[in-house]
């Protein structure tokens, strides 16, 4: 999608330098842009508050169900890899690490 | 203005902000390296290293918005430059993401014996996909969403619904990093075990900087947006922080779809 917005801005752009510098710069495929822009604006707020709102109901969802607690795995060779000393020497929890 | 001027390029002062840039990534580097061997001053040096760029990024990027804003030297040529640049500063960014995805599809298609010959390798508790990261996937999508919101309404010259879907772009791009750190801290796996948390934490954690990185970015756009910088016709930064924004959702739905949902079956 970035992409392809990317290209057509690109284009956009580049049509725009290819044209007569006299002419005006207004986004050729509309007479009335503002209003283009307008319905636009209105239709992706709305977007955004039905995403917000599913995002909402998700979270308190997701939150008032808590996580698992996993057990401890056995000690293989691969986990909790401790080769060399950290380079500080603050008091902090190192086993987020 | 420039009145002598009879052509659209910007021909830039002598600035000191490149050699400043560029002493402070070598200090970086070197105190970077010199702090994690242990040699004495490489804290010290790291940390003037990264003064040195923050300073750089604020008085460099001061200039340019002076350049624009108030000299207006960002014609309509120049503007094609800086998206042009900002453009291939992105492909930039997806080589970047490119080798960690590499990594990790190097390790999880053919695991090797030393972890069990399975992916996730044995002893490691992976989290699931469609708990806080589809979430996050949600959250994601709707900041883009209110992004798009922002960029029709500079467009329509409506300045105050501008700043309010900015506000709302920020707004879940905070929640979203809010809920990465929740994850991070209650993750039953850490960076240190195996493979498996090397490439995780590699991929998804640059992946959050790049969050917290486009996070500013949008910020800035909003105070620039609410003080009357950004205009229809001139807004180029705001739209080099959606494409940014953009790009970093790109990446996490490609992050979600292989670490977290293939990776964890």
């Amino acid at each position: 999608m970035a992409m392809s917005m990317m290209r057509s801005a690109l284009l956009r752009n580049s049509l725009r330098s290819a044209s007569k510098p006299s002419a005006p710069t207004r986004r050729g495929f509309s007479s009335s842009a503002n209003h283009d822009d307008a319905y636009e604006a209105a239709k992706w707020e709305k977007i955004t508050y039905l995403g917000a709102a599913s995002c909402t109901i998700l979270a308190i969802y997701n939150l008032s169900r808590g996580h698992p607690h996993s057990e401890t795995p056995p000690e293989y060779p691969y986990l909790h890899i401790r080769n060399k000393e950290f380079p500080w020497d603050l008091d902090v929890d190192l086993e987020i690490f | 203005m420039i009145f002598s001027q009879r052509h659209s390029y910007h021909l830039v002062d002598p600035s000191p902000w490149p050699i400043s840039g560029s002493l402070g990534a070598l200090a970086t580097t070197v105190g970077g390296v010199m702090y994690m061997h242990s040699f004495q001053g490489g804290a010290t040096l790291l940390s003037l290293g990264l003064l040195f760029i923050l300073y750089t990024m604020f008085v460099w990027w001061r200039d340019v918005l002076r350049e624009s804003t108030l000299e207006g030297h960002h014609t309509k040529v120049v503007q094609l430059g800086l998206r042009y640049g900002f453009i291939l500063f992105i492909v930039s960014e997806v080589m970047f993401f490119f080798a960690f995805f590499w990594a990790f599809f190097h390790s999880s298609l053919a695991p090797t014996v030393e972890i069990g010959g399975i992916w996730p390798p044995k002893g490691i508790g992976v989290l699931d996909p469609w708990e806080i990261p589809f979430l996050n996937t949600l959250i994601l999508l709707s900041s883009g969403a209110a992004v798009t919101w922002a960029h029709h309404a500079i467009l329509a010259g409506k300045e105050k619904r501008a700043v309010y879907a900015l506000a709302a772009t920020v707004l879940l791009a905070l929640v979203f990093t809010g809920f990465q750190g929740m994850e991070y801290y209650q993750a039953p796996f850490t960076i240190s075990d195996s493979i498996y948390g090397s490439t995780f934490f590699l991929a998804t954690g640059f992946h959050g900087f790049h969050v917290i990185i486009g996070t500013l970015f949008l910020i800035i756009c909003g105070i620039r947006q609410y003080l009357g910088h950004l205009t229809k016709e001139h807004h180029v930064g705001f739209e080099a922080a959606a494409w940014y924004w953009h790009f970093v959702d790109v990446v996490w739905l490609f992050l979600f779809v292989s670490i977290y949902w293939w990776g964890g079956i």
